[in-house]
């Protein structure tokens, strides 16, 4: 059945290219002059990707974190390279090597030590959430130093001389990456399979608890990971930049994205296939730009090549084994709100918006209409990531089909009924992605999202019948005969749309539901062996997340009254999962806090104009999500301790403790030596436990038959 | 004609033959063993039985009906139960929460009415954790965490009840008190299969005893039998010096 299913998506796959190419077929004749042509531009281009590739892949297979920020490292340093090569003069033949060999890998062995380290063992999302919030750090880094209102470029290297194949000129520069990417290959293989460093690399990745047993140094691998992956990252950057130009959030920090597509191939594992992944998609990409012309509805395609063959990779991954006995994992606590006080809790709210309100110029009553709105869309990931436990990084795409849907619908002149289809029409669309689901987990899963975010992007919002190449017009609400069109009624018709979803949730959270979502994310096997249908429950949480996130995209697209498609964008909707997972990723209030977050940075950046605030809206995100290593339960828990006393049904952690502690002391389920103090008749029954010693006569305990 | 028959199954991991044509029933009514040094496959078996692993060959008949491609979810409404050697206890969730998870499933094919709460209570009762029913199972010792398995085992109302390591994490009172248990729940009709390493326990409980070694049964039979089978003695109690003599 799994090889039928493959050979489907094979075909499909086929299909697709074949077909694509003969639709956009720009009748540019096939020479062996211009396939000579496509395999001189895509050869360099290949190992551009595979470096980056394989600095993913060597970081993942040894320390497990899949590095978000590979791409964005890469820019940094190329940026670096440009300060000291254009700024300052330094000749390439000393800035590239100070910078590959010295400056990145003390980067990595940094971020190692300080960050990465203590990643091990915290769930996915916290992992997978740091190193996104290190992207935008980079980003908000590089913007903070080099002023994105000039432009950098980065000469070609050794300039555009070189030699001729078939009449083509290869410049050095080319030769020399694809020099470069076979280099690296050999080399890495000697270091794997000749040296006791690369040994033990290896029997990391086979185990890590293992291999540190036997005295495989496990923390040196992963520093020398760490700084390994920042030299490729910062190779690659240096390499790519002068053809793909410079910008912080650009074509350098994206290659991530065809970075990981090219390490899928090989199972983000294995070295040769990651070279192959990055042949195949550079040979795709030029065979696109040679001979194919995509216009109109099209335009954007090609930009998802490396979307498209990730996803193709990942649906032709094996069914996920099921994961038993995770011990190891770090569980956060969370506190379930009763209905009543989040009923009282977001009546609280409510009121202080409206006094809040009332003293607001219009621009922040704007922002905190905008806040509402993304804690709207924040909300629709907390029964899927925080319950669930399923990983999705494509939220605010589903907010964006429910947007356009929404002005689609009804919402050009305000119909309150297309609120309620948006939620509608996301449903169906959610039951699809939860398809892959049912086969992927954990980071491959959250990989299947972030490309279908990346396809909505750039191949459903360009289609005529979604926005075409321009906006839509959304109309502001008309409701019980009044009309939501004012900033001020606007944020209040937000934030009470918040509450009674809140109070929904929560309600959801403590129904039959609820649990049976909570007892997935702790145990699948376990679930499945009660009676929990695993596959009915993942597709019914999806839908409700993508109708969720649909419904909260009806209020994005009255809030902008204009809907793009950059509103919408994959890289957008990653600071929302990032902020939700530091208030809280299993909470109503860490939504809340997620819209707030933003709102907090903007203000900040409006109050003062200093350098270091104009970085901020990238630099906070960033250094927030390093905040939660140290609390991987999201700052609302705390916040929530905090303001305990202030609600005296509530129980205090101390008293909770001690109660802990008088239930134990029941002798039905008392634990030696924690509740209860050793007794000479416990050290014999340990004893004769421990074969220390035989036969003596236990006092207490009563003598069991057959013994 | 057993309720739960295991017939010549066998499972390779790899190369590894981790069970080597098993054969193992279970009668309705009375509680039974499955001793075996570590390794031997008892886990295994048990994955096979609730469907987390497939076998390579052989069939599992829940009274008479083949259920080896039956999926994982049907076979617990099928009436086949489980607890976890390793824990799998739904962490996050309270006790009685643990249990109503199964009890609210189990209203979907259940014939008769009833209220989740109530009967969970009743069941954290019956093994005794009511004192504990309100915490996060992953604030409980193992051993709680363990009867929690089983009371939520015990809420899909199951025909046959496989429990893996009961005992372990458990001291000698609470222990004989989950043997009493097991009898009492037998004496009602549920089949039960006891992986066990305590063998006063297994032996006090057991009206038959299957031993599992490399993967193969190799003896069968009263516990009577089992403690004089020369094999089994080389193989699995040998080790555990001074525990059975």
């Amino acid at each position: 059945m799994k090889t039928r299913s493959n050979w489907l998506v094979i075909a499909a796959t086929a299909v697709l290219v074949v077909g694509v190419s003969w639709a956009a077929w720009a009748g540019a004749p096939v020479t062996v002059t211009s396939l000579v042509d496509l395999l001189i531009f895509a050869l360099p281009l290949a190992g551009i990707y595979a470096m980056s590739a394989t600095g993913l892949v060597v970081v993942y297979t040894t320390t497990g974190i899949f590095n978000f920020a590979q791409g964005a490292i890469g820019m940094f340093l190329a940026y670096v390279d440009w300060e000291l090569t254009v700024s300052h003069g330094v000749p390439q033949v000393i800035a590239i090597p100070l910078t590959v060999l010295v400056i990145a890998p003390l980067i990595g062995i940094g971020l190692d030590r300080a960050i990465m380290r203590h990643l091990q063992g915290k769930e996915l999302v916290v992992q997978l959430i740091v190193t996104v919030g290190l992207m935008f750090a980079f980003i908000g880094l590089a913007n903070m130093i080099w002023d994105q209102n000039l432009s950098h470029t980065l000469p070609t290297l050794f300039g555009e001389g070189g030699f001729r194949v078939a009449g083509i000129v290869v410049t050095w520069a080319r030769l020399l990456t694809v020099v470069l990417a076979i280099v690296l290959a050999i080399g890495l293989r000697l270091l794997l399979f000749r040296t006791r460093l690369g040994v033990s690399m290896r029997a990391v990745v086979d185990n890590r608890g293992l291999a540190s047993l036997v005295g495989a140094r496990s923390e040196l691998v992963s520093s020398f990971s760490w700084a390994l992956g920042c030299s490729l990252a910062a190779l690659a950057g240096i390499l790519l930049a002068p053809d793909a130009g410079m910008s912080t959030s650009g074509p350098l920090t994206l290659l991530i994205i065809t970075s990981f597509a090219a390490a899928a191939v090989g199972r983000i594992r294995s070295l040769p296939l990651t070279y192959l992944g990055a042949l195949i998609l550079a040979l795709a990409i030029e065979w696109s730009q040679t001979f194919l012309q995509f216009g109109g509805r099209w335009a954007t395609a090609p930009a998802a090549i490396p979307t498209v063959m990730l996803l193709v990779v990942l649906l032709l991954l094996p069914q996920a084994k099921l994961q038993f006995a995770r011990l190891n994992v770090v569980r956060r606590t969370e506190r379930i709100s009763t209905v009543r006080d989040t009923v009282l809790g977001m009546g609280v709210l409510f009121l202080v918006m409206v006094v809040v309100s009332a003293f607001l110029s219009p621009t922040n009553l704007n922002q905190f209409a905008l806040a509402m709105c993304t804690a709207l869309v924040a909300m629709s990931l907390v029964p899927l990531i925080g319950w669930a436990g399923q990983v999705s990084l494509a939220g605010l795409a589903f907010a964006g089909i429910g947007a356009v849907a929404y002005a689609r619908l009804g919402g050009a002149s305000g119909n309150g009924f297309a609120v309620i289809l948006a939620f509608l029409v996301v449903l169906p669309v959610g039951a699809l992605l939860a398809l892959p689901a049912l086969r992927l987990q954990g980071l491959y899963l959250a990989l299947a999202t972030l490309s279908f975010a990346s396809l909505v992007e750039l191949v459903f919002f360009i289609q005529p019948f979604a926005l075409g190449t321009q906006s839509r017009p959304a109309e502001r609400l008309h409701l019980l005969g009044m009309h939501f069109d004012g900033t001020r009624t606007f944020l209040l018709l937000v934030t009470a749309v918040f509450g009674v979803v809140g109070i929904a949730l929560v309600a959801l959270r403590r129904s039959a539901f609820g649990r049976r979502l909570i007892a997935l994310r702790d145990s699948e096997a376990a679930a499945s062996t009660v009676g929990v249908n695993v596959l009915e429950t993942k597709v019914a949480v999806f839908m409700l997340s993508a109708g969720m996130a649909g419904f909260a995209g009806a209020f994005l697209a009255q809030y902008y009254e204009s809907i793009n498609q950059a509103q919408f964008s994959m890289l957008a909707g990653l600071p929302i999962v990032l902020a939700l997972v530091i208030g809280g990723v299993a909470t109503v209030s860490g939504a809340l806090f997620a819209g707030l977050f933003g709102l907090v940075l903007i203000l900040i950046q409006q109050s003062w104009h200093l350098t270091l605030f104009r970085a901020i809206e990238f630099l906070a995100p960033g250094l927030a999500a390093l905040g939660i290593i140290q609390n991987p339960s999201g700052a609302v828990v705390p916040i929530g301790e905090a303001f305990a006393p202030l609600l005296p049904w509530r129980k205090d952690a101390k008293a909770d403790a001690d109660e802990l502690k008088a239930a134990l002391a029941d002798p039905e389920v008392g634990d030696l030596g924690l509740d209860r103090p050793f007794t000479e008749a416990d050290v014999i029954i340990l004893d004769r436990g421990l074969a220390i010693t035989n036969d003596i006569p236990r006092p207490t305990a009563p003598a069991r038959s057959g013994s | 004609m057993p309720l739960l028959d295991i017939d010549t199954v066998s499972v390779s991991f790899g190369g590894l033959l981790a069970l080597d044509r098993a054969s193992i029933h279970v009668e309705a009514g009375q509680v039974t063993g499955l001793i075996g040094p570590n390794g031997a496959g008892k886990t295994t078996l048990f994955n096979v039985i609730t469907g987390l692993e497939q076998p390579s060959s052989g069939e599992i008949w829940l009274d008479g009906v083949a259920v080896t491609r039956t999926k994982r979810h049907k076979r617990a409404r099928l009436g086949i139960a489980r607890t976890f050697q390793r824990l799998e206890p739904f962490g996050s969730l309270t006790a009685r929460e643990n249990v109503l998870v199964a009890l609210e499933m189990r209203r979907r094919w259940a014939t008769e009415r009833y209220d989740p709460r109530t009967v969970a209570d009743q069941l954290l009762e019956q093994v005794g954790i009511s004192a504990v029913a309100d915490r996060k199972v992953d604030s409980l010792p193992t051993g709680t965490a363990r009867l929690v398995e089983l009371a939520r085992a015990l809420g899909t109302a199951p025909r046959v009840l496989l429990l893996d390591e009961p005992s372990s994490g458990l001291d000698d009172d609470e222990t004989d008190a989950l043997g009493r248990l097991l009898l009492e729940l037998a004496a009602g009709g549920l089949g039960i299969l006891l992986v066990e390493h305590d063998m006063s326990f297994v032996m006090g409980t057991c009206a038959y005893i299957h031993v599992l070694d490399f993967g193969q049964i190799i003896a069968h039979g009263r516990p009577e039998a089992i403690r004089l089978d020369a094999e089994v003695q080389r193989a699995y109690l040998g080790t555990a010096a001074g525990q059975a003599t």
